[in-house]
């Protein structure tokens, strides 16, 4: 897989819950994850799970992931975490027999691959995905039978994101008190334009007449940061629009929970662990309609779904959760942990139905 | 006969039923089922089944459905008619178990708990239905074996929803409308949609002959029961010593019972007649078993009258002959013209054919009819088609050909270059040798409707190549004559059942009748009369079979209709088609291309 353990973003955040979860089921016993990347040197890994030296170059990654499956096995199973590298889990697959199953998250997904990536991505005896978008648009490319292609929805920790009281140090810190804020939590690419920031922005100055203290806080990093900056300058609303950069990990809870509302109205995303997380935390959600965001809102049910390409759309949904109560009682808890690791079991039990027989249980 | 629908949500993030969308749903299908409709939901909001009714079989409130057992633990939608209902019945009352009506309908919900999933091998007709086991948790869906009556579903990998019609599904609005170029590429090599594939790309048809189980991880894998191959593959030895009389009266008890079974109704049954031996066939036994005179009706054209192509007169006088209620409905162009609107509403999936089915169903309601027997599936059966000698013969010629390497490709650039501009020949006849050399690929030059290569001139590219490679038509062809039968006779029979029969057909009956509300019943299309015949038409050469039955009813059955040239069964539709829209009169190579012109029309109208 691209990054797990002592990863940042959504996918390492995935994984690490997926290995989380298979290692806290009884029948596997030995778990070994080869990274592409490890941002960070120290972290703890559960119990059953080795996660070894991360290799970065495609070539030798693919001769290490061999060399490994030959010697350090027998495996019973060969997941591949990134559908760019089925071609090799297809071969490391062939040449041991064991299954292989393919995780597919978001835009990696969508397009077409390459010839012999659509080969193997279509070879997989198992395929997971993320949404049911990402599943849709697999499907378009992928000539298999759909029935394959199961869903495993991220999930969030409910019991570090829970609703509560907005905390006056961190109000303080960046200048929010007695502001209503609309917050976005997400990297600032440019080549993630699609998640909506600028649009957001754009809003402001209308937004801003009607609710004269408004802060729109943007936290996450990168290259588009300064071309960000400039345009709230441009409209004049550089003060309203704060970038708070990275925010430590363990102030997330905190951070969520300053919001009055939390908005992304993205295009391209294949789940957005955040909406999750913040719904978790009782902030009211507004997401697009067009690409896997629908998952987390449950189809609106959780959230505000509208057209991302639509301002006026977006105007009229932030409108209205600013000058509504907010309702911290979102029903997140479908996507809690236990119904994770429950339904890995189920798709374990499929493929293994022998090994997994004697396994009544349901995790809590 | 009847329309249902389903929806599942069986995944633990998923949303509960939405009750209007189960109702829009059905209500898009109310044709299907004028006579009442129904609804159920599971007490945890997860299950939803719906219902539309066309009563034929115990016409009580006993019947509605969705019906479930006692304890409510077993929730049945079925569409269909099981024509051995009383003998299931019989066998299982001996067995202690009690009914409370006397519908069909409960047949299969109390077989289903005796035997579980395999009581689909059990029912002799056509369904299709969707049961809910609340013990265990899940939905069983499935289909009859030859694929009479239709049913789709779309899975987004949360949800899952069924229905009778592919239209149905898409009033969902959570069903997704995304293309799929397979679909597409399908209807315009072959004239209709080949299943599993529709024109959407997450909606997809059950295959005939199988069944489904859907539970909280998703659907699992298709389950065939039944497979036509087999059929001709195994049993043939025990025919070859049969002495000749006996053979006779093998196919005569079994086309006897066939249609007896499909006389099964509490309402009166009519009958399509044309002048053809088929029709004429089902007319001669329906006659001797029924206790009321047959209602037959014939569609008829003014365009043709007093022309050898009029079958009105020739099916006049063998209803006569077998003192049937006989009509004749003469089609005009007017009539044809104001309803061709409501016809493209009908149609379920594009298609090239159906448009006889839906004016001669709209006869048979007219006349209060609410079933009515079809000759259907003869041609298939008893190897009426002229593909059942010419395959055989194209395979002959070009099989040695078509073993050089690029020999295909070589015939026809030389076809394009030289043979094509002069007109005389059918463009497809540039596939000679690229598909003649097999069985399955000369059943495609035969039945196609464009050569793949020609569908790039008004096909985007992307539907274009995508869906060539999705369909992956010549394996699909090759792969439906595996385990492959022994004879030619049974290799082409296979592939008009599973293909044109199948998709073509059998589908366009289903909608076109369903559009008045008809319930078309196809005594030659019948699992349990395919599996007594054919081992025995195994054995036999091209037409020979369909010698024998002649033979058998010789005396029965009028000479005019014996003499009859088979001609094919002709229409003036292309002309009024042709008429609508261009000032000149068709020209004959107009005519000789009209299925493709008429098949660009249907994708406009139906967006493809």
């Amino acid at each position: 897989m691209t990054d797990a353990f002592g990863g940042h973003g959504g996918i390492a955040q995935y994984n690490r819950d997926f290995l989380t979860a298979l290692s806290g089921i009884e029948e596997v016993s030995d778990i070994v994850v080869l990274p592409r990347l490890a941002a960070e040197k120290n972290f703890r890994v559960p119990e059953k799970i080795t996660q070894l030296k991360p290799v970065f170059h495609p070539v030798i990654y693919g001769f290490r992931a061999l060399w490994l499956a030959l010697t350090r096995g027998p495996f019973d199973l060969i997941f591949c975490g990134h559908v760019y590298m089925s071609f090799l889990a297809g071969i490391v697959s062939g040449i041991t027999g064991k299954p292989y199953w393919l995780q597919i998250y978001g835009i990696e997904a969508w397009q077409r691959q390459k010839r012999l990536n659509v080969y193997f991505s279509e070879r997989a005896s198992q395929i997971l995905s993320i949404s049911r978008f990402s599943r849709r648009k697999f499907l378009s490319w992928a000539t298999l039978d759909p029935e394959r292609v199961k869903i495993l929805p991220a999930t969030a920790d409910m019991s570090r994101f829970v609703p509560g009281a907005k905390s006056k140090l961190l109000l303080q810190r960046w200048g929010l008190e007695g502001c209503q804020v609309i917050l976005t939590v997400s990297r600032l690419d440019s080549s993630e334009r699609y998640k909506g920031h600028s649009l957001i922005i754009k809003t402001m100055p209308s937004l801003i007449k009607k609710f004269k203290k408004l802060r729109y806080v943007i936290s996450g990093n990168g290259n588009d940061k300064k071309c960000l900056e400039q345009l709230a300058s441009q409209l004049g609303v550089e003060k309203e629009v704060i970038f708070l950069g990275e925010v430590d990990e363990a102030l997330k809870p905190e951070l969520y929970r300053l919001a009055d509302v939390f908005v992304m109205p993205s295009k391209k995303e294949g789940f957005g662990i955040v909406y999750l997380e913040a719904m978790a935390s009782g902030i009211p959600v507004i997401a697009g309609n067009k690409d896997g965001s629908v998952d987390p809102l449950r189809d609106g049910e959780n959230g505000r779904l509208v057209n991302p390409d639509d301002p006026r759309e977006i105007v009229a949904a932030i409108e209205d959760q600013l000058s509504g109560a907010k309702n911290e009682t979102i029903a997140t808890s479908k996507f809690a942990f236990c119904n994770f690791k429950n339904h890995l079991l189920r798709i374990l039990k499929l493929n293994f139905p022998e090994r997994f027989a004697c396994n009544e249980k349901l995790y809590a | 006969m009847c329309g249902i629908t389903g929806i599942f949500s069986y995944h633990y993030a998923s949303t509960s039923v939405k009750r209007e969308e189960l109702r829009l749903i059905r209500d898009q299908m109310a044709a299907r089922g004028p006579d009442g409709k129904g609804e159920w939901f599971s007490q945890d909001g997860r299950v939803g089944l719906g219902h539309r009714r066309l009563a034929i079989i115990d016409l009580s409130d006993a019947g509605a459905q969705p019906m479930s057992n006692e304890d409510g633990s077993v929730v049945l939608v079925y569409n269909g008619e099981i024509y051995n209902y009383r003998e299931l019945r019989a066998e299982l009352e001996g067995q202690g178990v009690k009914f409370f009506s006397h519908s069909d309908t409960e047949v299969i919900l109390r077989l289903y708990e005796t035997m579980g999933d395999s009581l689909c091998s059990k029912l002799r007709g056509m369904f299709a239905f969707g049961l809910w086991d609340a013990k265990k948790n899940a939905l069983l869906l499935a289909r009859g074996p030859c694929g009479i009556k239709p049913l789709y579903y779309a899975n987004d990998g949360w949800t899952f929803r069924f229905a009778s019609q592919v239209k149905a599904l898409l009033k969902s609005p959570a069903v997704s409308k995304d293309p799929e170029p397979a679909g597409v590429v399908g209807f315009f090599l072959l004239g209709s949609v080949p299943e599993p594939f529709t024109l959407y790309q997450e909606i997809r048809a059950l295959p005939a002959g199988s069944f489904m189980w859907v539970d909280s991880c998703g659907p699992a894998q298709t389950q065939k029961y039944f497979n036509f191959n087999e059929a001709y593959w195994a049993g043939a030895e025990r025919y070859r010593t049969t002495p000749v009389e006996n053979i006779k009266e093998v196919i005569w008890q079994a086309l006897r019972e066939s249609v007896q079974a499909h006389l099964t109704a509490d309402v009166p049954v009519g009958l399509f007649l044309s002048s053809g031996i088929d029709s004429t066939l089902l007319l001669a036994l329906a006659a001797t078993l029924s206790t009321e005179p047959m209602r037959t009706i014939t569609l008829a054209f003014d365009e043709y009258r007093d022309t050898s192509q009029d079958e009105a007169p020739l099916a006049a006088k063998t209803a006569a002959h077998y003192g049937a209620q006989h009509s004749t409905y003469r089609l005009t162009r007017n009539e044809f013209n104001d309803d061709l609107p409501k016809v493209f509403e009908a149609m379920d999936q594009p298609t090239i054919d159906g448009i006889n089915t839906y004016f001669i169903s709209k006869a048979a309601k007219a006349r209060d009819l609410k079933v009515a027997l079809s000759g259907i599936g003869g041609d298939e059966l008893l190897g009426g088609y002229s593909s059942f000698s010419i395959i055989p013969k194209w395979r002959k010629i070009a099989f040695i050909p078509a073993l050089v390497p690029f020999s295909g490709e070589i015939f026809r650039g030389l076809f394009d270059a030289f043979l094509g501009p002069v007109g005389i020949f059918h463009p497809k006849f540039s596939g000679l040798l690229k598909f003649g050399g097999t069985t399955s690929g000369a059943y495609f030059l035969k039945r196609g409707l464009y050569m793949p290569w020609e569908l790039k001139k008004f096909l985007s590219r992307d539907i274009f190549e995508n869906g060539l490679e999705r369909l992956n038509l010549t394996r699909r062809l090759k792969s439906s004559l595996v385990p492959s039968p022994k004879s030619d006779f049974a290799r082409v029979s296979i592939l008009e059942s599973q293909w044109y029969l199948r998709n073509q057909l059998l589908r366009d009956t289903d909608w076109a009748s369903m559009a008045h509300s008809l319930e078309v019943r196809t005594p030659y299309v019948d699992a349990t009369l395919f599996k007594q015949l054919a081992p025995l038409f195994a054995l036999m050469k091209p037409r020979e079979n369909k010698a024998w039955i002649t033979d058998s009813f010789k005396a029965d059955l009028p000479a005019e209709v014996l003499q009859r040239k088979k001609t094919g069964f002709t229409v003036p539709m292309p002309v009024w088609l042709h008429e609508r829209t261009n000032a000149k009169p068709l020209s004959s190579r107009q005519s000789q291309l009209w299925a493709r012109t008429w098949a660009r029309s249907v994708g406009q109208e139906m967006a493809v």
